[in-house]
């Protein structure tokens, strides 16, 4: 049996030596043969970087096809083209300045506007202090709009004013009284970014709506949202069927809104033993409410916090400014994320000249003669080692004494042991783990 | 000259130039592989040509951290298993008792002694079911389980038609040696 194997193997390796790496050559017309079903396949497969004047044929007749198609239906072009801006309520949101800019969105702004600021906190990180770290969840809750009472303060030439000409402010503010019904607004003052409703009065024939800060609308009811701080007078110019017309105003105040910012300190912060510090970097706000995560909640500045207990806490600053307006960052799981760990072998093989005490090193670890973790950030400790009958064979509060696989002076039986550690980590982290580890003899 | 490194780049990119070079560099190499899994070169080189257009457009698979060399044989190994089922139907398959009862009457075999076109024209004689299972496991060193597997068939199978392949060769080989062993006899 054995014999035949080995002849086997040997017929195996005539083969394997003589033909696993020989090479053949390839008739000639194979290459120009292979390089054309390439060619034919790529053509069908669309591949960019072979982006050649074949696709873009295909794309400027697909494109022109497309051209024509929406030409002949003005209706379903206005869908795919960027719209002109005082068309509807939608548009209305183009804010800013939107009579030069009209693709410009204004939460678009905003939304860079905060990923500077969280990113320059992320920056921060390294110089010490800060315990946000960038795999934490972050939220910010945008402020909340304050409704004002409907307070119009119209401005209105009467209606046989024909020229059009803006008079004098004060005879404008006793006119206003008068005709404020011409024009309505959602409220005139609140925080930004403030969205308002505008509606004008029914009877005229055309209406034209300037905001104030750039924007327009020929709408009856636009909307329109201002986002950045400010005062601006919004008019509204109507025309009615008998050719008259008249212009009103009324004047929106947008209040700036508020950054919701902090940091905790210190950044590797131990739970329940260090004082938390909360470091507060908010802007345009006067007044915070902290809520600690764990029922606490505190209205200072810069307020110092002591958990109890090691958890999961999700801290929340409001930020509240002089008019009432109000951002939120929550930083959620704030302690969490240490990168500490506690970890064992499988096996380890005794050292069977006796015991050694159990104190490790580099040297016996190359022999694996000592059953000991590889941690990280381990505070408190407790090992416990039993037999599979229950037989409590080691106990150790301190990590750096492991099991010789002794008791009693005997060297233990080969075989499976099952430990128990419980302890915490230096964050305060509870941790505790059940395993078993196989006792080998050399 | 281009690192095999750059031909693969720039084949991932599709470049015809760096495709034209990977095809010179390999295509010997490969066509080495093909010819032990084919019936004849024709077939060999139909299995190289689905190889390289395998190659060229799953290059970007091959993650850059083992052997390039070792890839290619997969594929085109992988590419020779897929055409022996392409063609499995039409194939005229030798009965199983025609080598059943063959005698190894051999017992070992100089190296030097064969060509490799002598062995490659042993192994295109043999049925494709054997030189598969003989191909993949004697020389690429898949066992049995991996072969059944890739062929689709058992384990056992398996087994038994590398035994019989091995027999069949030997067989081949046996004659081939007394005709060639005749006919160095008759030079001396």
């Amino acid at each position: 049996m054995l014999e035949e194997k080995e002849e086997d193997k040997v017929f195996d390796e005539l083969f394997r030596n003589k033909l696993e790496n020989n090479e053949v050559i390839p008739s000639e017309s194979l290459n120009q043969v292979l390089m054309q079903k390439l060619g034919r396949k790529e053509f069908l497969h669309f591949i960019p970087s072979r982006f050649n004047i074949w696709y873009l044929g295909g794309i400027v007749a697909a494109g022109t096809t497309l051209a024509l198609i929406l030409s002949s239906d003005p209706g379903e072009e206005m869908n795919l083209q960027p719209e002109p801006p005082f068309d509807t309520v939608n548009k209305s949101e183009i804010s800013l300045n939107s009579g030069q800019d009209i693709s410009q969105i204004p939460s678009i702004p905003q939304t860079i506007d905060n990923q500077a600021v969280i990113s320059k906190r992320n920056s921060t990180l390294k110089s010490g202090n800060s315990n946000i770290r960038g795999d934490k969840e972050q939220t910010t809750a945008s402020g909340e709009i304050i409704s004002a009472p409907q307070n119009i303060t119209g401005t209105v030439s009467g209606k046989d004013v024909l020229s059009g000409q803006i008079e004098g402010k004060d005879k404008l503010q006793e006119t206003a009284n008068r005709t404020s019904n011409i024009i309505g607004a959602s409220v005139t003052s609140g925080c930004a970014p403030l969205r308002v409703s505008f509606k004008g009065a029914d009877t005229f024939r055309s209406y034209r709506w300037s905001f104030g800060d750039g924007g327009f609308s020929d709408e009856k009811e636009p909307a329109w949202l201002f986002d950045v701080e400010g005062e601006y007078d919004v008019q509204l110019q109507v025309s009615g069927d008998d050719g008259t017309w008249s212009v009103s105003s009324v004047r929106i105040t947008v209040y700036p809104k508020p950054v919701a910012r902090f940091e905790i300190s210190p950044e590797d912060a131990a739970i329940p033993d260090d004082e938390i510090v909360f470091l507060n970097y908010s802007g345009n706000s006067v007044r915070y409410k902290w809520n600690f995560g764990d029922g606490n909640s505190s209205d200072q500045f810069e307020p110092r916090h002591s958990y109890r207990k090691f958890d999961n806490y999700s801290i929340r600053l409001v930020a509240l400014s002089e008019f009432g307006c109000a951002d939120t960052l929550e930083v959620k799981n704030a302690f969490a994320g240490s990168g500490y760990y506690i970890n064992f072998p499988n096996a380890f093989i005794p050292n069977s000249n006796g015991p050694s005490g159990g104190y490790y090193s580099q040297k016996s670890d190359e022999a694996a003669d000592v059953f000991h973790p590889v941690y990280s950030g381990v505070s408190d400790y407790q090992l416990r080692i039993f037999t599979r009958l229950g037989i409590l064979v080691f106990e150790s509060n301190d990590i750096n004494m492991g099991w010789d696989g002794y008791f009693k002076g005997q060297l233990c039986n080969q075989g499976v042991y099952v430990w128990k550690v419980r302890g915490s980590y230096i964050n305060g982290e509870p941790f505790t783990k059940i395993g078993d580890v196989t006792l080998l003899k050399n | 000259m281009m690192s095999d490194q750059q031909i693969i780049e720039g084949c991932a990119k599709h470049n015809r130039k760096a495709q034209q070079l990977l095809y010179d560099k390999y295509s010997r190499f490969l066509l080495g592989i093909c010819l032990r899994y084919a019936s004849d070169k024709a077939e060999a080189e139909d299995i190289l040509q689905d190889s390289f257009l395998k190659i060229f457009f799953n290059i970007q698979e091959f993650s850059g951290t083992g052997s390039f060399i070792g890839w290619l044989r997969k594929v085109a190994v992988n590419t020779a298993i897929t055409h022996y089922h392409k063609n499995l139907k039409y194939r005229y398959h030798i009965e199983i008792e025609e080598y059943v009862s063959v005698e190894t009457g051999v017992s070992s075999f100089e190296e030097d002694f064969f060509t490799s076109d002598e062995l490659y024209k042993v192994l295109n004689d043999l049925p494709a079911g054997y030189r598969m299972v003989f191909n993949l496991y004697a020389i690429e060193g898949y066992k049995h389980k991996e072969i059944a597997e890739m062929l689709g068939i058992d384990t056992n199978t398996s087994k038994s038609q590398y035994s019989r392949a091995k027999a069949a060769l030997r067989e081949k080989l046996d004659k081939l040696r007394r005709i060639k062993g005749s006919y160095s006899a008759g030079n001396i």
